[in-house]
């Protein structure tokens, strides 16, 4: 079975601003893959790209092994989009609007019907079927988007920033909602901006910035690419910073805290601990806290800022038009290294 | 049914029940228009211009204001519905569906060109209050009417894909469409023309329209009406097929 989505070397270009950069990303069937990244960073554009709302410049793009402009009825087919604006047709009651849309994909009109009836009920919404979408609260609207995502039986859904600007139960119903859907098989792909969105949801997530995407992993691999800070709170205030092991990145002393940042915050606790004794430290309490998701993300998205600032420069002053190349690396502790 | 049909009837079904449920914006206003025509143009000013190649005044005019109403339907109808699906982005749930670039044209195209197609029997209904009407070819009526909605119905397509804003639409059917329905001889016999204005009018398609829907009509034509028909649907073929590379290309839709 071919991946649910494969861009290899995607570019779309607007002028001179380059939207999407080489991007070359694989979601596979069935999985919670979610898109990271700041304002600007190409997430809508790569969106619009599958669903054929932005024709792409160069590269290639398939969904489920169909090619999004030469087998696009087939590639659209598979798709249900939930966009990040509201984009529904004014005309109609709602119920009417997923009807219109679930004939588009060629369902019958008694089942489109029935169909619109039962995605009404899933999202919450269908005691509002004959209300048009103007009145509708922001929330319901939401909702009414995942709805018409929905009629049409996606193999592939696609939620664009579903959760931007809703309520906290709404965010809730939304995220059973989906990975009820996911555990059903349907491959979803999620943008977002809230790393405990993507954390919690995601089976992997690729954080992309400026069109480019920096790198792809689990959730867990990319927090495990963080440091952890060990946190030990001492009986009594001593006069300098105990020299560590190569194991300790960095260590800062205020007061009676001591703060020592580590790979693996677990692991080497009990090693800091006897350190500190032998030195004759004592010690009150200690705290262990990993890099949060968002700190990685902000770390990754803000060192790829840099890296393409940089190259920038270095190109403009050499002449050179060679590209930056990809940051798949980990961050700052492999960085900064040894404090 | 296959799914494609599925897919081309949902999309005539939206076109036609947006512009059946608005009968006060869509059926009302050709009607009133019509009636202030044919009580104007033909009643008070018809009895005093007489006859013109043996019909009367309100019969003459009659078939241009059928074509007036059918073509300003069938063009506004599209391009109004396009237009603003661009406006306010719900064109999406066409564009983002697997309907095909042909079925897409076809959807807004046969819609649109059955509104004008209806405007203007409700305008012959009109036209029936006030005189008689022969309907000597009704074959060449029915073949008319088909391929003038049609035209101005893609037409309308292209209207609705290249405006940028609500005022384009309006110069378009202000500015282009009712001057060509004006000087089309809707009001006027082409013999009363000197050379070179009768010349360039035969530049203009109206002038085909509305001779061939008075020959369905009345059985009089200025021009031969066979000729008109091939003229009307080689430009109706040329502009059809700008619309499908319109929607291929994803202008004024796609980014």
């Amino acid at each position: 079975m071919p991946p649910a989505i494969e861009t290899v070397d995607l570019v779309k270009e607007y002028g001179e601003l380059r939207a999407l950069q080489e991007l070359s990303l694989t979601v596979e069937e069935g999985e919670f893959f979610g898109l990271l990244g700041p304002n600007g960073a190409g997430k809508t554009t790569f969106i619009n790209t599958l669903v054929g709302l932005v024709r792409k410049t160069g590269g290639e793009a398939r969904v489920f092994g169909y090619d999004v402009e030469d087998d696009y009825q087939q590639a659209r087919d598979a798709i249900g989009v939930a966009p990040q604006e509201f984009n529904v047709d004014r005309f109609f009651p709602i119920r009417e609007v997923l009807e219109h849309k679930a004939g588009y994909h060629g369902v019958p009109a008694d089942e489109a019907a029935e169909r619109a009836d039962e995605v009404l009920k899933r999202v919450g919404i269908y005691d509002k079927r004959n209300e048009r979408f103007d009145w509708l609260s922001g929330g319901m609207k939401r909702r009414l988007l995942l709805a018409r995502a929905l009629v049409t039986d996606p193999d592939l859904l696609i939620l664009d920033e579903p959760t931007a600007g809703v309520d906290v139960q709404l965010r809730h119903d939304l995220w059973e909602l989906v990975t009820e859907l996911n555990e059903e098989g349907t491959t979803i792909l999620l943008t977002t901006h809230y790393i405990e969105e993507a954390e919690r949801l995601c089976d992997r997530v690729a954080i992309m910035n400026e069109g480019r995407k920096v790198t792809v992993a689990t959730p867990d691999e990319l927090k495990g690419r963080g440091t952890d800070t060990i946190a030990v709170g001492l009986e009594s205030t001593p006069a300098s910073a105990p020299e560590l092991g190569p194991y300790a990145h960095e260590t800062t002393l205020s007061g009676d805290r001591l703060e020592v940042r580590v790979d693996d915050g677990g692991s080497i606790a009990p090693r800091l601990l006897n350190d500190l004794e032998a030195r004759g430290y004592e010690i009150a309490d200690l705290e262990i806290s990993r890099t949060s998701l968002e700190e990685i993300f902000v770390d990754l998205t803000e060192r790829e800022d840099r890296s393409v600032t940089r190259s920038t420069a270095e190109s403009a002053s050499d002449g050179d038009e060679s590209e930056t190349s990809e940051t798949d690396t980990p961050p700052k502790r492999e960085q900064e290294g040894v404090a | 049914m296959s799914v494609a049909s599925r897919q081309l009837q949902s999309l005539i079904r939206r076109e036609v029940l947006r512009f059946v449920r608005r009968p006060y914006n869509t059926f009302l206003p050709p009607l009133i228009t019509n009636v202030l025509y044919f009580s104007v143009f033909g009643v008070i000013l018809g009895s005093r211009i007489g006859t013109i190649s043996d019909v009367t005044y309100i019969q003459f005019v009659l078939p241009g204001l059928v074509v007036l109403g059918a073509i300003s339907n069938a063009f506004e109808n599209a391009s109004f519905s396009i237009f603003h699906g661009r406006w306010n982005e719900y064109i999406h749930e066409v564009i983002t569906s697997p309907l095909s670039h042909s079925y897409t044209v076809a959807g807004y195209v046969l819609a649109s060109a059955l509104r004008g197609f209806i405007i203007g029997g409700l305008i012959i209904g009109v036209g029936f209050l006030f005189t008689s009407i022969p309907f000597a070819h009704p074959l060449y009526l029915v073949s008319f009417g088909v391929i003038t909605t049609t035209l101005f119905a893609g037409l309308g397509v292209i209207g609705g894909l290249i405006a940028e804003d609500f005022d384009h639409l309006t110069v378009m059917n202000q500015f282009l469409l009712r001057p060509l329905v004006f000087f089309g001889g809707v009001f006027y016999s082409l013999d009363q023309l000197d050379g070179l204005a009768y010349t360039a009018s035969l530049l203009n398609p109206m002038v085909y329209m509305v001779n061939g829907v008075r020959y369905g009509m009345l059985g009089m034509s200025e021009i031969n009406p066979n000729t008109s028909l091939v003229v009307l649907t080689a430009a109706t073929i040329v502009v059809l097929f700008v619309n499908l590379v319109l929607f291929k290309r994803g202008f004024g839709i796609t980014d």
